[in-house]
């Protein structure tokens, strides 16, 4: 009876433990959330309190349209959406030559691929401003999508090619027995079977693509609409008066989709980051 | 200098090797869909990840402040005037606390939690641990943001009850003074990334075999005995590859620091990738103006690269000797 007691006991007390440091850790966003819902004069009056007296949803309405949020939403989104999918179009074409063909070169692309892993990479993003100058691609959101996918695919083909080349050779046969030529092998029978792979690589292409912060930095310096969520939520606390209820509001919108794909998404996102030390 | 991956893929390299059958040209003709199929990734990953590389290292060698064209060839004069500036140690230093200071921290804490979570009696511990990587996935350009108001917020609101019980004779800002932004940015830093470290620590100790477990309680060893000789040893190997992946990460740490406090004040927080961000693009947020020069910003990032890469090969070797040692006993 003891025994159980104190299991029992100690089993709550862990509870307890781990809800109380878990509101700790949420504290932030939590606060993000009050703070979003007051108004200015709450705000400076409660400044740590969670719970907004009288919630002012409107501030949200303002934040997407007076505060341009809803135009830096839309950028980040286009930007995330383009940028996986080209990211896994071309690194799975890739994967598939380099895994399932043997021609003349391959093994020199293989050995480029371990070397850019591997080599200092420098400061890089001043030769690739130059040359999305050169390109024309200045001041547009092609500019951010060109440089995150050109310079995200080494690890997505890297990914691949490990991934096609455990496929059964058997399988392939049997495609080109039925009459599948190279394109149809691709995308009829080895891209569908690639699905959980490029799952994976499409969920954090798209979370390392919204969180990005540097590259849209750089690329949108000269045009204030072409900003991100990050980028105009940095551009918006450096405004002389600075409106910090407008600024909790626009933060919440722009943390919200990783949120939303995170809660979705946890198991897929946690198998992934566990996969990547086990190997 | 731009050389293209496409470049190397040609079959200009392997016909120096002796002639096959069927010849090289015969085989290049007949994979001509595979060539098409590398073409994008070639194409984009020489123009945006091997080019920059290149060319970067480039401009270590001359004096250029990045309008025109770089002229001005300076030799390794870039390379001696990193060396020679204070503050670029100034960053390494901070850099080298902040990796030392919060690579046992988060590690211990994050283990500690795994082994908590990792009990299969105890219920919704994927919802914990939900919560403690939320920050983790959080764009920490946006989050850091928002603690910045928050702390601001702390301390006026601390500060008031401290003042009245004369504790303190200024107001607490935890980010604006010199002495405690540092470790201010350390705790936030902690706090961010905590959460991968956990799901490391819960994918490590799900390897090791449960019937160890069983087999030490039954030899009698208590808890703590269990963890010593079944826990640790069972962690070795996903433990070395936390340990080498965390002191990485956290010498390159920017994101954070820069949205917190640009570097300052006075580089109180400056670390290695907002110096070099500062000489690229000029002043940030130090209260002092630089002029840009990427020729400098080129060879602090390079040196930086090359002694992360002394680094990581320390590592490495570290843990082939570690395994290796292992393997033999």
């Amino acid at each position: 009876m003891t025994t159980f007691r104190t299991a029992s006991a100690r089993r709550a007390l862990t509870h307890i433990l781990l809800l109380g440091f878990g509101f700790a850790y949420l504290y932030p966003f939590l606060w993000a959330v009050g703070s979003s819902l007051k108004s200015k004069l709450d705000f400076l009056d409660g400044g740590l309190s969670l719970i907004p007296p009288a919630p002012r949803w409107e501030n949200y309405t303002q934040a997407w349209q007076e505060a341009s949020f809803g135009t830096y939403f839309m950028n980040t989104l286009i930007i995330s959406v383009v940028s996986v999918f080209f990211t896994l179009l071309f690194t799975a074409m890739a994967g598939f030559a380099l895994a399932r063909t043997t021609f003349p070169g391959r093994k020199i692309v293989i050995g480029v691929i371990m070397v850019t892993f591997l080599l200092p990479h420098g400061y890089t993003i001043i030769p690739v401003f130059d040359l999305v100058n050169a390109l024309g691609l200045l001041n547009t959101l092609w500019s951010v999508i060109i440089v995150q996918v050109g310079g995200g695919l080494v690890f997505g083909t890297f990914m691949f090619m490990a991934y096609f080349s455990t496929m059964p050779r058997e399988l392939e046969e049997a495609a080109r027995v039925d009459g599948a030529g190279f394109n149809t092998l691709f995308f009829r029978v080895m891209l569908p079977l690639a699905k959980p792979m490029a799952a994976t690589l499409g969920l954090f292409t798209f979370i390392s693509s919204w969180n990005n912060f540097f590259l849209p930095l750089v690329f949108t310096l000269g045009k204030p609409e072409l900003r991100t969520v990050g980028v105009g939520l940095y551009a918006f606390t450096n405004q002389t008066t600075t409106n910090w209820t407008l600024l909790c509001a626009g933060a919440i919108i722009s943390l919200a989709p990783i949120v939303i794909v995170f809660v979705v998404a946890q198991r897929y996102i946690v198998e992934a980051i566990a996969g990547a030390v086990k190997a | 200098m731009p050389t293209t991956q496409l470049d190397r893929a040609h079959p200009a390299g392997p016909a120096a090797e002796p002639p096959r059958r069927p010849s090289v040209w015969r085989r290049v003709r007949a994979n001509g869909w595979s060539y098409a199929y590398l073409l994008p990734f070639a194409v984009l990953t020489g123009a945006f990840t091997v080019y920059p590389i290149l060319a970067s290292l480039g401009y270590t060698l001359y004096d250029w402040d990045g309008i025109g064209e770089p002229t001005d060839f300076v030799g390794l004069a870039n390379f001696q005037e990193v060396v020679a500036d204070g503050y670029f140690w100034n960053s390494l230093a901070n850099a080298a606390l902040y990796t030392v200071v919060l690579v046992p921290v988060q590690l211990v804490l994050a283990l500690a939690m795994a082994l908590v979570l990792n009990n299969p009696k105890l219920r919704g511990s994927t919802f914990y641990r939900a919560i403690y990587f939320l920050p983790a996935v959080t764009s920490i350009a946006i989050v850091g943001i928002v603690l910045k108001l928050m702390l601001a917020n702390f301390g006026d609101a601390l500060s008031a009850p401290l003042a009245g019980l004369g504790l303190i004779d200024q107001p607490l800002q935890f980010l604006g003074d010199p002495d405690t932004v540092l470790w201010t940015v350390i705790a936030i830093g902690i706090w961010n990334t905590l959460g991968y470290n956990l799901i490391y620590f819960l994918a490590g100790l799900q390897t090791i075999p449960k019937d160890l477990y069983e087999a030490a309680q039954l030899d009698g060893a208590g808890r703590f005995a269990r963890f010593v000789h079944v826990t640790v040893p069972g962690l070795r190997n996903v433990g070395v590859v936390i340990v080498f992946l965390a002191i990485i990460g956290s010498l390159q740490v920017f994101d954070l620091v820069m949205v917190l406090t640009g570097g300052g004040p006075f580089f109180a927080s400056d670390v290695v990738n907002t110096y070099v961000y500062r000489q690229a693009f000029g002043q940030v947020g130090t209260g002092v103006v630089t002029e840009p020069d990427i020729g400098l910003a080129s060879a602090a990032s390079f040196f930086f690269g090359l002694l992360l890469l002394v680094l990581t090969a320390g590592q490495m070797l570290a843990i082939k000797k570690l395994r290796a040692r292992k393997e033999r006993t």
